[in-house]
């Protein structure tokens, strides 16, 4: 479990630190090259993202596994909160980390608003579901590969609102009272959801 | 134990690789640049591609020279589509994302 109950205003103590940011202050390079961007020189935007698209890929990535088809729209709006909120950018921090910054933020922001939409927690989860009394069993032959991918195809196949609960509660390691203050709903209504997202799940598993 | 099954499944699906597509990388420059409009003059810019040279070296006024000239670039839309687009030309920022 990585994060702990408590409300939306402790948001940055809860979420997991991206991996291994350089605290260090900006070089002198990195101001140059903002600078640079600001300036509107095209050449200096293809740098930024040479050097940060990796990077931030890897950590939206990781964040979003296995649902690798939303993780390059997550990662563009990264890109465009940075170009948005350059001007801001004071160099306490390394390039490096105040963009792995914007990235926490952007995938806090994506759970949230899907998990905000109407539909997502309606009287349809009022009632729960009972899950199937047994796990599916996870075959111990499947290559690493194959697991992924059929984890992606039943997770891609599930409603969104199913997928994204289950991403944040088990890939996340988040808890339902934490998704329930992000969400600004009873951690009751988390529960249900969770109950009906894990046995739609299981189902989708069985069939696969 | 309903939690058991999903915990394992995190626990082995949690992989990411490390280098984002090339293609994702020409998304991302085309947003920026799109943003950034309208652009730093080529007579001011360093390192410009050939179709940028030209563009500086011609009869243009500077509003001219500010557009985004790899908005209409068929390198452009090489580069979002395949993940090794054929363009060979150096100072392109798209051939760069796609080596």
């Amino acid at each position: 479990m990585r994060g702990k109950p408590a409300g939306a205003a402790t948001l940055l103590t809860l979420t997991p630190a991206p991996p291994s940011p350089d605290r260090a202050a900006a070089t002198q390079e990195e101001r140059e090259l903002v600078a640079a961007v600001l300036d509107r020189d095209r050449k200096a935007a293809a740098r930024l993202v040479e050097l940060h698209a990796d990077t931030v890929y890897a950590y939206v990535r990781h964040r979003l596994a296995p649902r690798a088809d939303l993780v390059d729209d997550v990662v563009q709006e990264v890109f465009l909160a940075l170009w948005d909120n350059l001007a801001a950018f004071r160099g306490d921090s390394s390039m490096r980390a105040w963009v792995l910054g914007i990235a926490r933020h952007k995938i806090e922001d994506f759970y949230r608003s899907q998990l905000r939409q109407p539909g997502a927690l309606t009287e349809e989860d009022a009632g729960g579901q009972p899950e199937p009394p047994r796990d599916p069993s996870l075959d111990e032959n499947l290559d690493s590969a194959r697991l992924e991918e059929k984890t992606r195809r039943v997770l891609e196949s599930l409603p969104q609102h199913y997928s994204l609960a289950l991403l944040w509660r088990y890939w996340e390691g988040r808890s339902a009272r934490d998704i329930a203050a992000h969400t600004g709903r009873s951690e009751k209504a988390v529960e249900r959801l969770l109950a009906r997202a894990r046995a739609e799940f299981k189902r989708r598993w069985t069939d696969a | 134990m309903p939690e058991r099954f999903f915990e394992t499944l995190a626990a082995k699906t949690g992989a990411a690789p490390r280098r984002a597509p090339a293609r994702l990388k020409a998304r991302l420059y085309s947003a920026l640049v799109a943003r950034q409009a309208p652009l730093r003059s080529v007579s001011e810019t360093a390192d410009l591609c050939v179709f940028e040279n030209l563009v500086r070296i011609a009869p243009v006024g500077e509003r001219v020279k500010s557009l985004n000239f790899c908005r209409v670039c068929h390198a452009r839309l090489l580069a979002e589509t395949f993940e090794h687009p054929p363009i060979w030309w150096s100072n392109c920022p798209y051939a760069r994302f796609g080596r």
